[in-house]
């Protein structure tokens, strides 16, 4: 007998599957992060997940949250907060997505419905190129209306603020993990930018006290074509 | 229309699309970016400053008007859409009117400059720039051309070293931000609409999230901006200019231009999109940098203000508002045919913008 195809909740509930056994393993290989891990929910409800195969369902999503957002212990279940907190920011851009494209998708309605109505009467069909530049200057007319209204500004901004949660999400993560095998993170690099800028403009600041019109590095003579 | 007749003409015109298809693809795979050259006038270095690096252009005809030009694109984008190619190129037109030009060049920034603020490059990158042009060719004042963003960083530079500056040329320059509400055209300002119906604090959080206003993030606002456009530039445009060599570069020349669109630096764009964009504190007189406020009627050097009466990202009337605002009388208005690009680029507009430029800066030399 042929096997069934997967189903998309079967397929998610496998994903899920094999995300914890791929974060298994980096905590195997990091001192400490291994006993937090063992001791922490994140396999059990991942777990819960393939085992329902049914995909995020609200219980889900709620157990999540409270994962996510419960209170903060000082020993265990940092990175799993961390994991927790990402892959709710993760579903919920997908929400918003998911309200965005529903509302990107009605002027194409609303171009076809006019178009239609303003299809030439009789035998005398226009050219494929006619059609479409007719077909096409009704589309931009009808999604620039769209971009401008309250509602597309609206569901674009929390898709914005959705993605920009995902993203610091993913950086609070990421430096967890670089700060297990001790790599330097974002935030040391943004804190070193910063002393150099402002190092910088004290230093110039003092050299144009001095020297009003001392250069800095230059270069001369090089040709750029 | 019978039938029959239309089914014929459905094949001819099926036939004649895929054997453009089909040449588009052998033109495309034989083609090297390094063909498409984009910025090629030749100029040599002058001065490094961090990333910053100030150029003079090689002059091509006997100079006309003494006082060296200083130009300024802005942070978003690169200043090669001044100099896409060689017969549509402002740079060139304007070194062919016989102007000592100079260019500064932002270069890539990135994360590294996440801390930069426009103080940063008012106050510090133009004005070394400034001094240092004056410096090789014995002036004391410059005339400063900017264009958009970089529009604005010369109008802030020319209030606050009105002493520094000859004559200040702006090209598709906003100063009155919120001025598009006053334009009709409903494809006109979309940035500005956009911007405004977010809040300060989502601006803060991108730039927290992401160290800089992404260059892909602003592609893809541009691209919303005219979007059948965007959704037909490779699959009807591209295919329709594949017969014409000279049109095919021309097209990959500016998809070049676009695909070079670096970060901009976080904390200058806080600036432009909550100070600038949202706040309109440049025409409220409360725009402040380095700890000065930026009074436009304290720029005395006359002024030309060139602005594209289709101009779909900066619209004529956030452009036009400078005229009451500032402090000279010697004031200039020249609207060209075309959108933000077509001013630089179209072949119609190409010789009328630098031959207004450099008539009027003759006058005024």
């Amino acid at each position: 007998m042929a096997e069934e195809p997967k189903s998309s909740a079967d397929a998610l509930a496998d994903t899920l599957a094999q995300w914890t056994e791929q974060w298994r393993k980096i905590a195997e290989v990091s001192v400490g992060a291994g006993e937090a891990w063992s001791n922490s929910m994140l396999p059990f409800i991942m777990t819960r997940a393939a085992e329902k195969r049914t995909g995020l369902g609200d219980e889900l999503s709620d157990a999540i949250e409270r994962m996510a957002q419960g209170p903060k212990l000082a020993d265990v279940w940092d990175i799993d907060r961390k994991l927790m907190a990402s892959f709710l920011a993760w579903t919920k851009m997908r929400q918003q997505l998911a309200a965005y494209n529903a509302n990107a998708s009605r002027p194409w309605m609303r171009a076809m419905e006019r178009h239609r109505a303003a299809a030439p009467a009789g035998d005398g069909a226009p050219s494929w190129r006619d059609d479409f530049a007719a077909w096409s200057a009704i589309a931009n007319e009808e999604l620039i209306r769209n971009q401008r209204s309250d509602e597309f500004l609206q569901v674009q901004r929390e898709l914005l603020q959705a993605g920009i949660e995902f993203r610091k999400t993913q950086t609070d993560l990421s430096e967890t993990v670089s700060g297990l095998f001790g790599i330097p993170t974002q935030s040391d690099y943004d804190e070193l930018s910063r002393q150099l800028t402002e190092l910088r403009r004290e230093v110039r600041a003092l050299a144009r006290g001095t020297s009003p019109s001392a250069p800095s590095v230059e270069q001369k003579g090089d040709r750029h074509e | 229309m019978s039938e029959e007749n239309l089914a014929a003409r459905y094949a001819r015109e099926f036939a004649d699309t895929t054997a453009k298809m089909s040449k588009a693809a052998e033109i495309f795979a034989k083609t090297k970016d390094a063909d498409i050259d984009v910025g090629a006038t030749p100029k040599h270095l002058v001065m490094r400053r961090d990333k910053v690096e100030l150029y003079r252009y090689e002059p091509i005809a006997e100079r006309k008007a003494q006082t060296p030009v200083l130009l300024a694109y802005g942070l978003i984008g690169r200043y090669t859409m001044a100099d896409l190619q060689p017969d549509r190129s402002l740079v060139r037109s304007l070194l062919a009117e016989g102007l000592d030009l100079w260019l500064v060049d932002w270069g890539r920034p990135g994360r590294a400059e996440r801390w930069l603020t426009m103080d940063d490059y008012v106050d510090d990158y133009i004005h070394a720039a400034v001094e240092r042009v004056c410096r090789e060719t014995g002036h004391e004042r410059v005339t400063l051309l900017g264009i958009c963003e970089g529009g604005v960083f010369t109008t802030c530079y020319a209030a606050l070293h009105p002493d520094k500056v000859k004559n200040l040329v702006l090209t598709i320059t906003p100063i009155d931000f919120h001025a598009d509400s006053d334009d009709p055209a409903a494809h006109h300002g979309f940035l500005n609409v956009w911007t405004r119906s977010l809040d300060g604090a989502d601006v803060d959080d991108l730039v927290e999230a992401f160290g800089v206003l992404p260059g892909e993030f602003m592609s893809s606002v541009f691209s919303m901006m005219t979007p059948m456009r965007s959704l037909t530039k490779y699959n009807i445009d591209l295919i329709d200019v594949v017969d014409d060599e000279a049109k095919w570069k021309n097209f990959l020349r500016m998809e070049k231009w676009l695909a070079d669109r670096p970060h901009h630096p976080g904390e200058a764009a806080k600036q432009w999109l909550k100070d600038l964009y949202q706040e309109n504190q440049l025409v409220n007189g409360k725009f402040v940098l380095s700890g000065r406020t930026v009074d436009l009627r304290a720029i005395t050097a006359p002024t030309l203000n060139v602005f594209a009466l289709d101009d779909h990202i900066i619209p004529p009337t956030c452009s036009k508002a400078l005229g009451p605002l500032i402090g000279t009388s010697d004031y200039t208005e020249f609207p060209l045919p075309g959108g933000h690009v077509g001013l630089f680029v179209s072949s119609k507009s190409q010789g009328r913008l630098s031959k207004s430029i450099s008539e009027w800066l003759a006058a005024r030399d």
